[in-house]
């Protein structure tokens, strides 16, 4: 089980160049895809969904281009978009019932899926309730069931735990875990704790570009031994901003714990372990930089 | 900001969210075609034998007519969205927190709606200079004759269309089909009024504001009253008519529109009335708010929120760590490797099976959400349709039982825009082929049902021809509704074109405008049939298009 990623640009419409020349070879695992708003996530999203076409490039499923049959790849996709909506007057069970018709998934398959399903969901209390009533999460978890209705080999989850509480989203980051396997996974967030919890590959994409491509690991390497932490006042906290990547700042009755990423410590600041979130922008900053991250798998 | 300047960025900003998409191209398209309609003789102004010579005045009057004629209904439905967007936006939830009260708003929508019209009034007095240079047998341009008629009715007839419109979004019961489908019988018996009122005189000083709201009125007032000075046995018939109904064999010099103070008055009325529907406007729009959605919505959800289970709430004590508390969550019996595997090749089998099983969800998404005294007055028309007499049954019961189903047809195509459920959708295999005909089917087994008493008694009576007809009605109505939801994704549009058609062809039996086969003499099965075939290709072709996929 394969899925090639191979030199895919897509242009819209007044010359946006949402993603250049992107390659990406993917097998079974949870990929984690991260990158900033706007750098072409929800695109290279929609384009393995078959929802919407590559300018250039190509996509294969198992060796088949996706642009010729992409019936080959939906009849195992599962896909959760970032923005999608619901029947108002349905309840979870008849909104499944018929997007399982749709994936055409035979009437008892689809009633022990679909009971299977929203238990998983920890929605099977409020299954008879019309989902114009239920709230953004409940909906989203909706989203989540019907992803999974056909048992996909291929499941792409785009901005997933938008929307989830708390509790929610960690039992989410479980499922994540529990499905990967013998299917391939893709996770595109901005959320770096959400790849952190589920991913075994790591994706960082910048407008358009692969950044990096790795093994949660191999990321980590990259930052050891370039992650501080000072302590400083909070009056020189803008002037520290300015001169160094920080990574997060924490207030406390000492004055503010800035975490800065570099090669050089500045005096009084010590070496702390490294974290993805670190790692995440030590890529991005190196990208913008110019200077190839050096990941790549 | 100035509450001046302030209605004025209203104004401006949603005018410019409707002129830069497409479909204000579309509507300037139509405008474009109305002036042309004229000018190809396809839409004319007749006397009884008389037309006015092609000069200026002749030309700004007729074309006068078709702004405020057409417009005032097409134009209805071109912007019957305005209130609406900012709801889908949620524009209109920032707006609601703003200082401007609900009057501002609804004045401002009105202006907005009347901007966007006016610009077709605009393009069609532009039409009539056109065809003055290419058509005119008179070669001297009186541009005031020309273009007055064209913009003091044009503009004033939309004007009270755009404040209607908000007027219309504001009402909660008037906000969807049900107000698509009341305005054109509005509209109707608004035209039917003032057209009535000719011929009560040698000449008509209308001075009656709303009820001749197009200017038909007060134009053929005065010019009958010329033809009449011309010609003592002009016998008073008029007729406004796409197509022309009978040759004229004469002309008269038509000399221009007199402005009398009484007619501007008039249409400066229609104005003032604009401007009162839209402040009447303010007194139902619920400034969007949620709990105020209407009181259908509001019903519905309080129905369901009785029996529905609450939420179940998370169990998080304080003291606990956030991980603790996750813990100590009530955990679902199953984890995801737990789930029943999927047998592919079993998966897969039975595609008709399945088919069936699509379209039964289709028809069951179609009815669902519509009262029970919806259901009880389908039933009631299927027993008349079955018990009257064939004839009238045919001819009457029938055309009623085809009417009431229209808000359930122009769901067709429409539902995936509406509640963005596309990507979930489309990403299935064969979606658009297997969705789009089980949708289909799914509209005309409405038809059979609510026609359905018809199509039993045909049978009874062994009317075959009466029956291919009757199932043409039903294979096409749903092919016209599905072809228009695909290519618009609104529903209002099927809602519109089919009332409009209904009137004009089944309830008048006009050959070659029934698709239903109301009569025998005006039903024509066959054009139907090749034009339902037709309206599906186009409707799979169109969202093949627009999704890239297929």
């Amino acid at each position: 089980m394969k899925l090639e990623i191979q030199e895919v640009s897509k242009q819209y419409r007044r010359g946006v160049l949402a993603l250049n020349r992107f390659s990406l070879e993917l097998k079974p695992g949870v990929l984690g895809l991260l990158g900033p708003n706007g750098a072409g996530k929800t695109t290279l999203m929609t384009i393995l969904a078959t929802i919407t076409r590559a300018t250039e490039g190509r996509v294969l499923w198992k060796g088949t281009d996706i642009a010729r049959d992409p019936d080959a790849l939906r009849s195992v996709l599962g896909y959760l978009p970032q923005d999608f909506g619901v029947y108002p007057n349905l309840n979870a069970v008849e909104f499944l019932e018929y997007l399982a018709a749709v994936k055409g998934l035979d009437s008892a398959t689809a009633t022990r899926r679909i009971d299977e399903l929203l238990e998983l969901v920890n929605l099977t209390e409020v299954r008879k309730r019309p989902l114009g009533g239920y709230s953004g999460g409940m909906k989203q978890r909706v989203g989540i069931a019907q992803a999974l209705l056909n048992d996909p080999q291929l499941l792409i989850v785009d901005e997933p735990t938008a929307g989830l509480d708390p509790e929610e989203r960690v039992r989410f980051r479980n499922l994540l875990s529990d499905l990967s396997g013998e299917r391939i996974v893709i996770l595109s967030t901005h959320i770096v704790s959400d790849v952190e919890a589920t991913a075994t590959d790591i994706a960082i994409i910048a407008k358009g570009v692969l950044v990096a491509h790795a093994a949660p690991e191999a990321l980590l390497r990259q930052v050891e031994g370039k992650v501080w932490e000072w302590v400083i006042p909070s009056a020189e906290l803008n002037a520290a901003k300015g001169r160094f990547l920080v990574s997060s700042t924490t207030r406390r009755s000492d004055g503010v714990h800035v975490r800065i990423l570099g090669e050089a410590a500045p005096i009084g600041a010590v070496p702390v372990p490294s974290n993805l979130e670190d790692a995440y922008l030590y890529c991005l900053s190196q990208h913008r930089a110019g200077a190839q991250p050096g990941v790549q798998q | 900001m100035s509450r001046p300047r302030a209605l004025y960025q209203l104004v401006r900003a949603d005018f410019l969210e409707r002129v830069r998409r497409y479909s204000f191209l579309l509507t300037l398209a139509f405008s474009v075609y109305l002036g042309y309609a004229v000018y190809a003789g396809q839409i004319t102004l007749q006397l009884d034998k008389y037309r006015g010579v092609n000069n200026s005045a002749w030309l700004g009057s007729v074309i006068g007519l078709v702004a405020s004629f057409w417009l005032t209904l097409v134009g209805f439905y071109i912007v019957k969205n305005a209130i609406q967007r900012d709801r889908q936006t949620r524009v209109g939830q920032i707006l609601a927190t703003t200082p401007i009260s609900k009057s501002f708003y609804t004045l401002s929508k009105a202006l907005s709606n009347f901007a966007v019209l006016g610009a077709m009034v605009l393009v069609l007095a532009l039409a009539a200079l056109v065809i003055q240079f290419s058509q005119g047998v008179d070669s001297n341009i009186d541009l005031f004759a020309l273009v007055s008629p064209v913009l003091i009715f044009g503009l004033s007839a939309v004007a009270v269309a755009a404040a209607l419109a908000v007027l219309f979004e504001s009402l909660p019961v008037l906000r969807g089909g049900v107000g698509n489908i009341f305005y054109f019988f509005l509209w109707t018996a608004l035209i039917t009024f003032s057209v009535a009122t000719l011929g009560k005189g040698p000449w008509f000083p209308t001075s009656s504001g709303f009820t001749d709201f197009t200017g038909i009125a007060s134009l053929m007032g005065q010019m009958q009253a010329q033809v009449r000075a011309l010609d003592p046995q002009y016998n008073g018939n008029v007729s406004f008519s796409i197509g022309g109904l009978h040759p004229t064999t004469e002309t008269f010099l038509w000399t221009g529109l007199k402005w009398t103070p009484a007619l501007l008055i008039s249409r400066g009325m229609l104005f003032a009335i604009a401007v009162a529907l839209a402040l009447l406007a303010a007194l139902f729009f619920d400034r969007f708010d949620p709990a105020r959605a209407g009181w259908l919505t509001a019903k519905r959800q309080r129905s369901t929120s009785k029996s529905a289970a609450p939420e179940p709430a998370p169990t998080q004590a304080p003291a606990k760590s956030f991980e603790q508390s996750v813990l100590d969550l009530p955990q679902p019996h199953l984890s995801a490797a737990h789930l029943t595997p999927l047998l592919r090749t079993a998966s897969q089998a039975g595609s008709r099976t399945r088919f069936f099983a699509l379209a039964a969800a289709e028809l069951r998404l179609l009815l669902r959400g519509h009262a029970w005294w919806w259901s009880t007055v389908a039933a009631g028309l299927f027993i008349a349709c079955l018990f009257s007499p064939l004839d009238a049954a045919r001819s009457g019961v029938l055309v009623a039982a085809w009417l009431w189903p229209a808000l359930i047809w122009s769901q067709m195509g429409t539902r995936e825009a509406q509640f963005s459920t596309g990507p979930l959708i489309f990403s299935a295999p064969h979606a658009v082929p297997r969705q789009l005909l089980a949708t289909y089917a799914a509209g005309v087994l409405v038809a059979a049902i609510t026609g359905g008493g018809l199509g039993l008694h045909l049978l009874y009576e062994r009317d075959f021809a009466g029956l291919i007809a009757w199932a043409t009605g039903a294979l096409f109505i749903p092919a016209l509704a599905l072809v228009l939801g695909v290519a618009s994704g609104s529903r209002k549009f099927f809602e519109a074109l089919y009332t409009a058609w209904w009137y004009v062809g089944p309830l008048h039996h006009i050959h070659g405008l029934d698709f239903m086969g109301t009569t025998a003499a005006s039903s024509t099965p066959a054009p139907y049939l090749a034009a339902a075939v037709l309206l599906m290709l186009l409707a799979y072709s169109w969202r093949r298009v627009r999704l890239a996929y297929a």
